[in-house]
Order: C-alpha cells, then structure tokens, then sequence
C-alpha cells in the first residue's frame, strides 16, 4: 500500500516538488534513524486526501446537490476547496513533525519539501477529483448534479 | 373506451368547449374511474365568429399534443377527437352551410319566393321584424344573412336547425354512437343558434328510433343525455341598432324556459340538466353581431359550465337510465359559489369544486410560468434536459413545442387573463409575480430549510422527477415530467393535498 501510494506521490519526480530525504520520511524512517518503523506519511496523508476528496464529492453530489449548484464553475469551486484542503494537509504534518524535531536529523529536510509535498497532494486530489466526477459511476445517483464535469454543463 | 359526444351551440358553445379544452389540458377528470373520449361538434352557422375560430384552433392542437403524447401523463390525460377523425380533413365544426352557395339570406333558405300566395303572408308575419347585416345597416328579418348567425332570433334558428338529422354530420354520429356513449348538449338560453339548437338536437337524439338512416337509433332514443342552459351571465353595449339588446335576455330566458317546461323538463327528455348564470351586471361586451362578431372575453361563468360536463360524467349509469326516450330519474343542478364577490379566487369556490380544479390549473399554469420565463436558460444546463430523451434547442423547433403546445399555453394564458379581467372576475393567479405569489390565497409552507421557490427550486423538482425515469419521446417526457414535477412541487411546498 505505502509503495502505491509513494509511487503516486513520487510520479512527478523528487524534484521540484521535494527531496529524497523528504520522501524517505513519508516512507516512515525512524526518528532514530533505524529504519522504515516510523510512522507512514504516505498512508496517512493519501487516506486524508481520499477522505476530503470524498466528503467534497459527496457535499456537492449528494448532500447539498442543488440544481443551482450543479454548473462547472461550481464544480471547480469544490475542486479548489479541495486542492486547498490536500494542500494544507500535506503541508502542515510534516511541517508540525519538522518544527517539533521528530524526524531522523540524518534526513535533510526543508519547509521547500513542506510546499512541494503539498502540490503533489493537490495535484493527486485533482487528478482524483476529476476521475471520480467524470464517470457515470456513482455522480448518476444524484438528482442535480448528475452530469456535472469539471467541463460541463 | 365510452364516447362523450358534445354538441356545443352557437358562441356560448363554443367558450364553454374552451373552458373544458383548459381544464382537461390540465388534467381534471372526472372522480369516477371511467374515462371518456369526448368527441366535441360546434354547432353554429357563424362560422367566422371568433370565439369559434379561438375554440377551433385550440382543439386541433390539443389533439395535436394528444396524438403525440398519447394518454397517461397528467396533463393532457383525455382524448378529443373530432367526429370525423377517419376522414381526410378531420373537423370539430358541425358543417350547417352546406348549400350556402345559392342560399345567402334567409329569404333564400326558406325558398320565400316559391311560398304560394296563400302561405307567403304567413311566413311573413311569423319571420317580420329588423335586423343588421354585417355591415351594421338595418334590414328586414327575413334578409338575414346565414353566415352571422341568427343574430339573437330563435325562431330563424329552429328553421334552419330543424334540418338537423338530414346533415352528413348527424348522420355519422349516429352510426359512431354505443349504448355505453353519453351526450351533452350545450346552449344558452337567451340568444339565437342556442336557443333553437338544443330543443331541436334533443328531440332528434329521443326520435331518432324513426330516422331511417340512424344506425344506432335504437341506442340514440335511450341514450344518456345531459345539457347545460346558460342563462345571462353577461352585459353587452347598449346599441338601438343592434338585435342584440340585454333588455331581450331576460324576455328570451322566460320565454325558452316555457317552452323548457313542457317540451323538455316537462317530459323527461334529458337525464341531467345544468342551469348555470349570474345576474351580476358586469363589464359590457361590444355590441358587434356582424362578420368579425363575437370575440367575447372569456368569463368564469364559461369555466362553471365546463365543469357540469365533468360533473355529468360522474354521475353513475344507474343514474341515468331511459325508457322509450323519458329519464327516469332527471337530474337538474345548479351551481354556487361560496361568496357574492366581485374578484373569484379559488378561496372562494366550494370545497367539490376546489379540490377538482385548484390543484390541476395550478400546476398547468407553472408549466405555462416556466415554459416562458426560464425553459431556455435550463436547456442544456439541467439534468431534466440532458437525460434521453434529451429536451435541446432541436426539441424547441419541432412543431410539438413550436405550434402545438406554445400556441395552447399562449391560449391559456389568454384564457386566464380574459377571465381576470372580465366582470365578475375570475382571478386566481397572479400571473405577472414571482412563483412565491403566483397563486392567490396559498403561501409556500415555511421551516428552516424550506427555502425559497424559485426556478431552481422549479428545476429541483424536475430534476427529480426525471431521475431513473423512462420516457418514450422527448414530447412525452416534456408533458409528463412537468406533471409530476408540479404536483410534487406544490403538495410538498404550497400544502396542496395530493391527488
């Protein structure tokens, strides 16, 4: 699961969006610096994108699902909340584990790696956003909304 | 499925038929579970009245949409067809000028010069008297000109009515005619055409067991017969020169009614009789009995009247039983509202009345709101349109939306509008306000998240409504989706009962 995940993450490359070192510490390298036993960024994190990504589909499809809402440029509205949210998350974690020292101080990392972590989050939960809207499965089931994309109506 | 054949007579004839045309479009029907095909006949020699040509034109597109859409969607839920439906030009008009050619008066259509000496001073005393021809210029009685009508004169009616039963369209009715069919007989008392129309009709229906060519005379004598006698209801403008004087209404009313008694009422020639009137004096019509006469405001009095047609078909069989052409068991109703008022809202109708109808044109006048205010701006942009069958701008440009059914609601609004504006008023919508205040009397239920009724709460509903639904074409869809969309939409947010 880590390694799909990583891979995701790491698809665009280490850089510019942030270090080896950085991607190491997401893998879980111990704060003392013994291994892969630390906690699992990756996991934790690509979870919360797919639970945002989630709650912004199922407030927009399903819960508020108004027919005054169901225009593309809501859609995008959503979307950026979204890329907001995966951003934020993505950077503020690791930031918090950075400032606190809780980290292998072998590893080499910056806030830069913080703000480029988080891109790939926003990206990633754009990339999944629109996958998720595009298909017939599930948006169908909503009264309103059903056949809004991210290029209609 | 059971005919309802509707002979509609002379202009009042015809603005009823428009007033039942409105409410069947919106789906008023009848409690019983027992539908009908009503099969209308205008009946008036005046053919260029407008109010004939208005009520024409409105039920060739009714049966337009109805042939498109086929039954079962709400609106627009019972057939019309016209009596000749399998001839080449299917026509709701009963055809009275056949030999018109050679017969431009009066004088000519009784063959005045044939007369013998001994019989001429006769016709000439029972046919004495003025009239106007269509240009406005006084002339004798007996010069009459037959394509206006009989301008007020039931005594010129009844003669040339009296050749009823030997007209094509007579004929063909009788051999479309079953023993579980029923008729109707629409008239008003107090003018010409319908004055002489409907004593004539009902005695050939009741003898028509010695007419040779009626296939189904034996059912015809028997058959279930229900009439509705307008009385005056409406002012006209005072004009010495015209036939057409108020001050005659009420004379003319008296005298029919006499006549009513014994020939009628008097021996039970019909199973169901509705008298309707109102003698408030309101807004006077123009005084104008020429070519281009009769396009009267349409009154509430009219719509009542529509509704004893409905009321007739749900009177049971049992009933409405004959024996050698006499009821037996005649009904005879009258009809009320429940305030003397000037402006009618359907507060202000009783409870039968307003629970068939209130629900039903509401709905018929949100479609009517939405078709022109915001149909465009949904295309494409709400899922109602985008489901198959798809409602586009190619949709707009068939001649359904374009000419049938734009054309109805146009009328329908008229309709509406005339009825508002005429005296004693009919006014139970706001047409010009905001969905919120459409309706007058009803307010939308409040609550936390009741939220506004807009037409996004409009498209909510449609949205809705179409959701996993099948439709077997666009105009299909169209009818039956703005049906249950409205129903759902004004029982859940202006606290109509669901029916």
């Amino acid at each position: 699961m880590t390694e799909i995940f990583a891979s995701l993450y790491e698809f665009f490359g280490f850089l510019p969006f942030y270090s080896k070192d950085f991607a190491d510490h997401l893998r879980g390298w111990a704060a003392d610096c013994s291994g892969y036993t630390g906690t699992v960024w990756y996991n934790i994190i690509a979870f919360t994108m797919t639970g945002v990504i989630a709650l912004g589909y199922a407030l927009m499809y399903h819960i508020i699902d108004s027919s005054k809402w169901n225009k593309k440029q809501h859609w995008w509205i959503v979307s950026l909340v979204i890329i907001a949210l995966n951003w934020f998350i993505a950077f503020i974690i690791p930031f918090n584990a950075i400032r606190a020292g809780d980290y292998c101080k072998e590893l080499l990392l910056t806030i830069n790696d913080c703000v480029g972590f988080g891109f790939s989050n926003a990206i990633w939960s754009l990339i999944l956003f629109i996958l998720l809207t595009s298909f017939k499965y599930p948006k169908i089931s909503s009264k309103n909304c059903r056949y809004t994309t991210f290029w209609n109506p | 499925m059971p005919k309802l054949f509707i002979f509609a007579i002379g202009g009042t004839g015809s603005r009823v038929l428009k007033s039942l045309a409105m409410l069947l479009a919106a789906g008023v029907k009848p409690d019983r579970k027992q539908d009908f095909e009503i099969v209308p006949m205008i009946i008036d020699p005046h053919i260029q009245n407008q109010d004939l040509q208005r009520t024409k034109r409105l039920l060739e597109n009714y049966k337009s949409i109805v042939d498109k859409v086929k039954l079962g969607n709400g609106f627009f839920n019972t057939d019309i067809t016209p009596l000749n439906d399998d001839a080449q030009d299917p026509n709701f008009v009963f055809n009275l000028r056949a030999d018109s050619e050679s017969e431009n008066t009066f004088r000519d259509y009784i063959a005045l010069n044939t007369i013998n000496d001994a019989n001429k001073p006769l016709a000439e005393v029972l046919f004495s008297g003025k009239s106007i021809n269509n240009l406005g210029n006084s002339i004798d009685l007996l010069d009459i000109q037959m394509d206006i009508g009989f301008v007020g004169n039931p005594n010129i009616g009844s003669v040339v009515l009296n050749q009823f039963k030997d007209f094509e369209e007579f004929r063909d009715f009788s051999n479309k005619f079953n023993e579980q069919d029923r008729i109707f007989i629409i008239s008003s008392i107090f003018g010409g055409t319908g004055a002489a129309g409907f004593p004539i009709i009902l005695k050939n229906i009741r003898n028509a067991i010695n007419l040779q060519n009626a296939v189904a005379r034996g059912f015809l004598q028997n058959a279930k017969v229900g009439a509705l006698t307008v009385c005056p209801y409406f002012n006209i403008q005072a004009n010495e020169n015209s036939p057409i004087q108020r001050s005659h209404f009420i004379a003319k009313t008296r005298a029919a009614l006499y006549y009513y008694k014994d020939n009628i009422t008097g021996n039970n020639s019909v199973n169901a009789l509705y008298y309707i009137g109102d003698d408030y004096i309101g807004e006077a019509y123009q005084n104008d009995p020429g070519n281009s006469g009769q396009k009267n405001k349409a009154h509430f009095i009219e719509l009542a009247s529509a509704l004893a047609i409905i009321d007739f078909l749900d009177i049971p069989d049992e009933q409405l039983r004959c024996n050698n052409g006499r009821a037996q068991n005649p009904i005879y109703k009258q009809f009320a509202i429940r305030n003397d008022i000037q402006e009618i809202t359907f507060a202000d109708l009783c409870d039968g009345t307003n629970g068939k109808i209130e629900l039903r044109l509401s709905q018929l006048t949100f479609l009517y709101k939405y078709v022109n205010k915001h149909l465009r701006e949904a295309l494409e942009q709400q899922p109602w349109t985008q489901d198959e069958p798809r409602i586009d701008d190619a949709f707009l440009n068939t001649p359904f939306y374009r000419t049938y059914l734009s054309q109805f609601l146009d009328s329908y609004k008229d309709w509406l509008t005339e009825m508002a504006e005429n005296k004693r008023a009919f006014s139970p919508f706001n047409l010009n306000s905001n969905l919120e205040t459409l309706i007058k009397g009803r307010q939308v239920k409040g609550g936390i998240f009741g939220g506004r009724v807009d037409y996004n709460r409009f498209d909510d509903y449609l949205n809705r409504a179409a959701h996993d639904q099948q439709y077997a074409s666009a105009e299909q869809k169209f009818v039956k989706l703005f049906f249950d969309a409205t129903k759902n939409l004004l029982t859940e947010k202006f606290g109509f009962q669901k029916q």
